[in-house]
């Protein structure tokens, strides 16, 4: 099993290599479905005690999506955590539609959409360049601050380790778009990955 | 000292003052409801008191000090005496909240998981709260004296996709077991709802100050 305490430099730069990746596809989904450019960060992957995860995200109150994700034996492979910081979030919901104002019920559902989007697209990536198939789960929504909305997911990692990965890249866009991304890998996918990596 | 806690009180109201360089930075209220100035507070009876005390113009009897702050991660436990307790951020997490108002001694615990852990793991309800009782009497509280308040366990998801989710309830159920069996008094306690929490514990009156977090209503318990 990989080991969460110490990895390698080169096994971070596997993890960054597949965070690009993916974010790259999931910021030309973006691109296409807000007619916008989109930038991304180089993704900065952390190894961090789940006590301190609080410090890793930002303040605010964000429209959090959380996507499980699995492999076809239907194992746990982790989950995607899409936090869009709330005015980022009125303004997607809003260009998408034209509308200044939109019912709660429409941003919700716009947002998981978006959500759904974009994991697809990070799904797609790891397939391609890795072959390693991800599914996603519909969905789940809430708008909170980052760690009231992430600690069930982390409740659920923490059962087995006090450690968490997380990998974390920001998109944006001209329009004051700000939307962050992190992959929070079970251990069965981390090995996965760091198996086919290292036949490259 | 240039950070200062302090705790205001009067006939009305009371409320926790964060100050940093003698000016006051950050303020917990309990009028913060009826008050008319809402978060921009400028002036009143109880901000006045604070600042006379932070200045050293009067000495004001209703005006007590607090030694620091601490904040309890995600699945951990801190303890101290005369200090304002912090659990921030908790979704289907619990704060739960030990206290001996007589020596000053208290504790937060924040919960994440429920049911008991083998391995002491401070992140499962009944270890933690086990744990931090003993590491309280040992500090010199004691045992018939302590009291407990909790809250958090919320369920954050609007919609929801994933069962195991649900925690929070099973989080809380977990909590108020385990205080029970310990015959431990539940003085307050706040869970459940779809918002999530900060939870702030004043040892100088044993309040249990919980502010939610997209709404902005604060509960004194």
């Amino acid at each position: 099993m990989t080991n969460l305490d110490n990895l390698t430099d080169v096994e971070m730069d596997v993890l960054k290599e597949l965070g690009s990746i993916g974010t790259g596809h999931a910021a030309t989904s973006l691109s296409q479905l807000l007619n916008k450019d989109v930038y991304f960060s180089v993704p900065e992957v952390k190894v961090g005690e789940i006590k301190n995860l609080s410090s890793e995200f930002i303040g605010e109150v964000v429209a959090g999506v959380i996507i499980a994700l699995q492999d076809l034996e239907q194992k746990k492979s982790g989950y995607l955590y899409i936090m869009f910081p709330e005015k980022s979030a009125k303004k997607i919901a809003g260009d998408l539609f034209g509308m200044d104002e939109l019912d709660e019920e429409m941003y919700a559902s716009t947002i998981m959409e978006v959500g759904n989007i974009l994991s697809s697209s990070f799904c797609d990536a790891s397939a391609d360049f890795m072959n390693i198939i991800l599914l996603p789960s519909p969905p789940s929504f809430a708008v909170d601050v980052p760690t009231a909305v992430i600690d069930s997911v982390v409740s659920q990692m923490a059962k087995n380790s006090n450690h968490i990965i997380l990998f974390e890249t920001a998109l944006s866009s001209d329009a004051d778009i700000e939307i962050y991304l992190a992959l929070l890998p079970e251990s069965c996918l981390l090995d996965d990955m760091m198996k086919i990596l290292g036949q490259l | 000292m240039s950070s200062d806690i302090l705790f205001v009180s009067n006939g009305s109201g009371k409320a926790i003052f964060l100050t940093g360089r003698d000016v006051l930075v950050k303020s917990f209220c309990s009028l913060s409801d009826t008050c008319s100035s809402r978060d921009s507070c400028r002036s009143c009876s109880l901000i006045n008191a604070a600042k006379n005390h932070l200045t050293g113009t009067k000495s004001e009897s209703n005006v007590k000090e607090l030694d620091g702050e601490l904040s309890a991660g995600i699945g951990e436990y801190k303890i101290g005496r005369n200090v304002l307790l912090k659990g921030m951020g908790l979704g289907s997490c619990i704060g739960v909240i030990l206290s001996d108002v007589s020596t000053g001694i208290c504790g937060i615990a924040h919960v994440l998981l429920p049911g008991a852990s083998e391995k002491g793991e401070t992140k499962y309800a009944e270890t933690a709260i086990e744990k931090m009782f003993e590491d309280m009497v040992k500090m010199g509280a004691r045992k018939s004296r302590i009291t407990a308040k909790f809250a958090g366990g919320a369920q954050v998801f609007k919609h929801m996709n994933l069962d195991m989710l649900k925690i929070g309830d099973r989080n809380a159920i977990s909590v108020e077991e385990t205080l029970v069996k310990k015959n431990i008094p539940i003085l307050a306690k706040d869970v459940g709802g779809d918002v999530g929490r900060n939870v702030i514990f004043n040892p100088a009156d044993g309040s249990m100050i919980v502010k939610y977090t997209t709404k902005g209503d604060v509960l004194w318990l």
